[in-house]
């Protein structure tokens, strides 16, 4: 009835129409839990990874991991004492600060962008990057003062000028912190706001602003 | 049906909270149960919800999707009593705390969604292009009100998927490498909001993965979301993490979207699924 072709096309046509599986002969269970997590990611048809996203390329790129990426997944964000240090150490050299002291921005701008969690997502509410500049989404896991809920996955920053000074090294390493975390915090879970390209220097100089600056809610109260 | 049910048994619905011998009708007294029995703030954050259980817009759902099970439809107009969810042809009480689990017939681990779109095509002809089949995620769907009737028959019961099977076994484990595989341009992972117990996005009292009593009602979909005005069910829930966590689009029904409700189903174990459940 079928000849050998359209009932080949039948067949595949059927398994990728069920769910997802890229080649009738693939046997998920000769795989190992990371080989298959890989096959499903890139393979399977589990994300839509030709659409086009806001940094340019396909969305495909964002599921490639990099060496951070892949130490913290395998550690479970708790790397060993000596891959710590290598994480770090690669976190700083990473940093690229601005050329002579480090001056404070416009607080306001920055606490704009603290409280902004508009950028970068994708799919059926895609974020357009010429409508809106994408924020800090800091909001999301930090606290800044008394007139906003903030998250509490990450430290709370109250009073975060206040109580550390604006010495050039303490806005150095508040710099850091911001551009690449993992500088000072191996495995956080806080983005690499400066070292992904998330976020400008001029950018992280307002946020440092918001947190530093004594005009600055961070540090009213 | 549900609700002349909740007002004849009250006791016996509280009392069944903590048993898996079948079915309790009062998706507040199972998550009540856990609520007695141990301190989680994920589980008591707000007050107002707790207050709406009883009288959930889920529990109609239940009822309009009743109706629609049992109503012969589709090109060949049967109903969906013949679709077997894994304990035979027609048995719903626990068929749902034992999804995903492997289909001899398709030869692939398939969820709820999965299952349904499975028999609303092979039973019922539905076409592949159908808007009972492709309205997944929307609004007031057939698909909500299928799956809320199909899940409230393991309300109370405990979340037992089988990993008998070696796919089973394949799928939840890559479901837990996905879980904690970090990468995008936050750098994120599942754990990232998971991995902790009582923190907090803004207001927002996330579940903590390891603590089974409250996971169990992060997992507990189809939900009543009062922020969507709408039920939701746990491909939505991937699909709108995803999309937080600037992921690309993922694929409902996807063997990726199973691996990982297989693993996180796996992660409830042992406690009682609050089927239709209500979040914020």
């Amino acid at each position: 009835m079928f000849d050998h072709k359209t009932l080949g096309t039948v067949v595949f046509a059927a398994l990728t129409l069920v769910g997802g599986h890229a080649a009738a002969d693939v046997d998920y269970t000769k795989m190992s839990p990371h080989e298959l997590a890989e096959y499903l990611l890139f393979e399977a048809g589990g994300f839509k990874l030709d659409t086009e996203v806001q940094e340019g390329g396909t969305a495909r790129q964002r599921l490639v991991q990099d060496e951070l990426h892949k130490l913290c997944s395998e550690t479970r964000n708790r790397p060993s004492v000596e891959q710590a240090a290598e994480i770090s150490l690669a976190a700083r050299e990473s940093v690229k600060y601005p050329g002579g002291d480090i001056q404070l921005g416009d607080w306001e701008k920055g606490r704009q962008l603290a409280w902004s969690g508009f950028g970068y997502r994708v799919g059926e509410r895609t974020d357009d990057h010429t409508k809106g500049e994408p924020g800090g989404a800091c909001y999301n896991c930090h606290e800044f003062a008394g007139d906003r809920q903030g998250g509490t996955i990450g430290p709370s920053l109250r009073n975060y000028g206040k109580l550390r000074g604006t010495e050039q090294p303490v806005l150095k390493l508040a710099y850091g912190i911001i551009y690449n975390p993992h500088s000072m915090f191996p495995c956080t879970r806080m983005p690499r706001q400066g070292a992904n390209g998330l976020l400008t220097e001029q950018q992280i100089l307002d946020l440092l602003a918001y947190l530093f600056d004594p005009e600055s809610p961070v540090n009213k109260e | 049906m549900l609700r002349k049910l909740f007002a004849a048994i009250p006791l016996a619905a509280a009392m069944a909270g903590t048993t898996s011998a079948g079915p309790s009708d009062d998706p507040a007294a199972v998550l009540q149960t856990l609520i007695d029995s141990t301190s989680s703030y994920y589980l008591t954050q707000s007050e107002q919800n707790l207050m709406m259980m009883p009288a959930s817009p889920a529990l109609w759902t239940v009822e309009e999707g009743e109706a629609l099970f049992h109503e012969p439809r589709g090109p060949n107009e049967v109903s969906l009593e013949g679709c077997d969810f894994g304990k035979g042809p027609g048995v719903l009480e626990g068929a749902y705390v034992e999804l995903p689990r492997y289909f001899e017939d398709t030869g692939k681990v398939m969820d709820l969604g999965n299952r349904l779109i499975h028999c609303m095509k092979t039973l019922q002809g539905f076409a592949d292009d159908d808007p009972a089949i492709t309205r997944i995620h929307g609004s007031n769907t057939d698909h909500m009100r299928l799956q809320a009737y199909i899940a409230a028959q393991s309300n109370g019961m405990n979340w037992n998927p089988p990993m008998d099977h070696p796919l089973e076994k394949a799928l939840r484990d890559a479901g837990e490498v996905l879980f904690y595989r970090r990468s995008g341009p936050f750098d994120f992972n599942c754990a990232a909001c998971h991995g902790d117990e009582g923190k907090q996005i803004r207001a927002s009292v996330l579940p903590y993965a390891n603590n089974p009593k409250e996971w169990t009602k992060a997992i507990s979909w189809p939900s009543f979301r009062v922020g969507h005005d709408n039920l939701r069910s746990s491909q939505h829930r991937v699909s709108e993490c995803y999309w937080q966590m600037r992921y690309p689009e993922i694929i409902p029904g996807s063997d990726l979207s199973i691996a990982l409700i297989s693993f996180w189903t796996d992660l409830a174990r042992g406690q009682p699924a609050i089927l239709p459940d209500l979040k914020r």
